[in-house]
């Protein structure tokens, strides 16, 4: 069995170092580019969101270099997500492709079970610790990545190192390199030489789960705002999606989630996807952080629900929706991002001058 | 006395029938908005932002004609009504954007029907709601029990008559849906010149009493246009969600027009809810959204059924439809028997373009039948 791997950000090396552990092949499809776009755009139907059209460009890049297993999560919920499966199926099927796909439909167990081949439990517990080891340091490496894009004095240089970590915590092979390789990452990203400037303007990033954690799909819409000096803030992460949408909220924990509980006044319940979650984050974040960046691929109609209900909460905040599709310019979202980012400048001066006055 | 405004639109076309009783037997009254003009879909655009479905945009034109005829506004969230199936996501924000968008708007009921938490739950959120009416837990559970019934009363109605929603709710509780056209139409389609039936054309009296062949206006019962109101000349299934085919805005009576060049028009509504499930269970393996079997069931049975021509009417931005659609458009081109055409419908589509479409469409069907032998001699 080769099991071809979809890309989702760094959702990658998490799933190899569970791969590694269990004995299950991987087919590593290069990252996504706009040849994989363009594959994912000409084979969905029209007006489907962009995760799909990226998806089925995924598998298709995977299926072309041989794998024979695919793996598409989402059960059933108010979102397109859990229907994705059914219509790659049929599109890769008309295309002709020989694959088996692996869904969630009877559990998240049974897609371990079936791609480890019956590897002892044990082995699978270690396998998914060592995997989500390693999307937590990514996590924490990214974290600060974001503070020191903003103040580093060479730009570019975080981004350079955070790419890196990447690329070596991938490589590592057991836990206790891995560990060493963390502490060494981190020692290099806060030593980097800053520029002495005031505070950082803070700006949370919340939306759709795949736009805010894939950078194709989101434009690097991090780095950009990092180059703008801006200290990007966001508590949507891989290793969590990882441990809470298969385990923690299938618990129902779900309703008490922090972000959750804040919107509850606003949009009272799940209305899938991550709708409830922009309200709250909105609502949650309105005194300490200077702006939010919602963003969310064309048509997400759980987005389209919080983006309605979003301008009407009684904490003030601002709010930059940018919608991707696959015809999103770059060009077009960096001049968003400036002129956002000028006007909370712009905002912040003038309050500083009223209370001086 | 109370007044609770149900806004026409989405959900009512299915549970209307149960809502009214439920109410009325707690002594409420029962306001309905009157049917979509162009009106209230400017003002329901007008609040929200502009990728929101037209269905979800009508809706809040509805609720915005009703927010100073009543005193609670009842909006339910119909998250599941079966077992892990679930309803698109508007359904579930629905109370909430319209308190957000519409402040003006009386108290909103909201009870969440989700059978995935147990019957405990749900009957817990049909006790609530009937607790703002009366003090009697009694009197809410016979309430809820005359509203079942109605509601069983009005499917049977409609498979056993063969109405569509609106004509039986007409017929069960008096509410009528009003034609705001009248019966004649600016543009009527060309009739059908070309007789797509093979069997010899039957006359109102004989038609058989299969659950796929009876006409819209037979059961109707009025008459129409004499010149078509005998025979029929093609058999159209129309498929799509029930707000939006019976809402003569959205569709711009897309149904009538058919009928009035001569076609037997189907809908969803006519086939079993078996026979929806077990076309959707055999394509896809699971029924996942609740309104699935109104696109995916009915488009493949229809499919696999002897009709002429299928056209799936969609409206822009619709997250489910987009891969339900697509689900069938596939189905059509792997079976390749039956022509399917699929319209996407917004506030700004025109009549005009529409019936050029729909023409274009009766033609083709028209020249696949009489131009077989035709094209075979040239080619």
């Amino acid at each position: 069995m080769r099991l071809g791997l979809t890309h989702m950000g760094n959702l990658y090396v998490g799933i190899r170092g569970i791969a590694s552990k269990v004995g299950c092949e991987l087919v590593v499809t290069p990252p996504t580019t706009q040849l994989t776009l363009s594959l994912g755009v000409k084979y969905s139907p029209e007006t489907v969101c962009l995760p799909f059209k990226l998806q089925l460009g995924n598998m298709i890049e995977a299926l072309e270099m041989g794998a024979d297993t695919l793996v598409m999560p989402g059960g059933p919920g108010p979102c397109r997500f859990g229907y994705y499966n059914k219509l790659h199926k049929m599109i890769l099927h008309e295309m002709d492709y020989k694959f088996h796909l692996v869904t969630q439909e009877r559990g998240i167990m049974h897609i371990i079970r079936s791609l480890t081949g019956g590897a002892p439990l044990q082995q699978v517990i270690d396998g998914f610790r060592f995997g989500i080891a390693k999307l937590n340091a990514i996590e924490n490496l990214e974290r600060l990545a974001h503070k020191m894009r903003a103040i580093e004095r060479n730009r570019g240089e975080a981004t350079r190192i955070f790419r890196e970590s990447v690329k070596a915590i991938d490589e590592t092979e057991d836990h206790k390199s891995f560990k060493q390789i963390r502490k060494e990452y981190e020692q290099k990203l806060t030593s980097l030489p800053t520029v002495e400037s005031p505070a950082p303007l803070k700006i949370g990033i919340t939306g759709e789960v795949f736009i805010v954690l894939d950078p194709f799909a989101n434009m690097d819409i991090e780095i950009e705002l990092g180059k703008l000096g801006v200290e990007v803030r966001r508590t949507l992460f891989i290793g969590d999606w990882v441990k809470l949408n298969p385990f923690i909220y299938k618990l129902g924990l779900r309703e008490k989630d922090r972000s959750h509980r804040a919107a509850l006044p606003y949009l009272a319940r799940h209305v899938g996807g991550d709708g409830w979650q922009s309200v709250g984050e909105k609502v949650l974040h309105a005194r300490d952080w200077d702006g939010l960046i919602h963003i969310e691929p064309f048509g997400c109609v759980p987005e389209i629900m919080a983006r309605n209900i979003m301008p009407y909460t009684k904490e003030a905040l601002p709010v930059l929706d940018i919608i991707f599709d696959e015809h999103t310019g770059r060009a077009g979202v960096i001049n968003r991002l400036e002129a956002f980012v000028d006007m909370i400048r712009r905002k912040k001066r003038k309050r500083k001058v009223q209370v001086c006055a | 006395m109370i007044r609770v405004g149900v806004p026409r639109a989405l959900l009512y076309y299915q549970y209307y029938p149960m809502w009214k009783t439920f109410f009325e037997s707690l002594g409420a009254e029962v306001v309905v908005s009157p049917t979509t003009t162009q009106a209230m879909v400017s003002s329901g655009a007008s609040r929200v932002v502009a990728e929101t479905c037209l269905p979800a945009k009508v809706f809040l034109g509805h609720t915005l004609t009703l927010a100073d005829k009543c005193d609670f506004m009842f909006i339910p969230v119909v998250r599941s009504v079966r077992k892990k199936t679930y309803n698109c996501s508007k359904f579930l924000g629905l109370p909430d954007m319209c308190r957000a968008v519409i402040p003006e708007s009386p108290p909103i009921l909201e009870p969440e029907i989700d059978v995935n938490r147990g019957q405990r739950d749900l009957y817990l959120a049909i006790y609530r709601l009937g607790r703002r009416f009366t003090w009697n837990p009694r009197k809410v559970k016979q309430a809820a029990q005359a509203a079942w019934q109605s509601h069983l009363d009005y499917l049977n109605l409609m498979s056993s008559d063969k109405l569509t929603p609106p004509q039986a709710i007409e017929r069960l509780t008096g509410t009528s849906q009003p034609s705001l056209f009248g019966d004649r139409l600016e543009i009527p389609l060309n009739p059908f010149r070309v007789n797509l039936q093979d069997e010899p054309p039957f006359t109102k009296g004989d038609i058989p009493h299969s659950p796929v062949s009876h006409s819209l206006e037979k059961r109707n019962g009025q008459k129409k246009n004499s010149e078509m109101s005998g025979t029929h000349k093609a058999t159209i299934a129309v498929i799509g969600h029930s707000y939006i085919l019976y809402d003569e805005h959205i569709s711009h009576r897309i149904i009538h027009r058919l009928e009035q060049a001569g076609a037997k028009v189907l809908t969803p509504d006519m086939l079993m809810r078996q026979e929806l499930e077990a076309a959707v269970i055999k394509i896809t393996g699971r029924v996942y959204w609740t309104q699935e079997e109104e696109v995916v069931g009915a488009g493949v049975h229809y499919l696999e059924s002897a009709v002429d021509g299928i056209i799936g009417l969609t409206t822009f931005g619709c997250g489910p439809d987009s891969l339900m659609m697509d689900v069938v458009r596939r189905q059509a081109t792997k079976l390749k028997n039956v022509p399917f055409m699929s319209l996407t419908l917004d506030e700004h589509t025109a009549e005009g373009g529409l019936i050029t479409r729909l023409e274009a469409f009766l033609d083709m069907l028209q020249r696949k039948k009489r131009g077989k032998s035709e094209v075979c001699a040239s080619a």
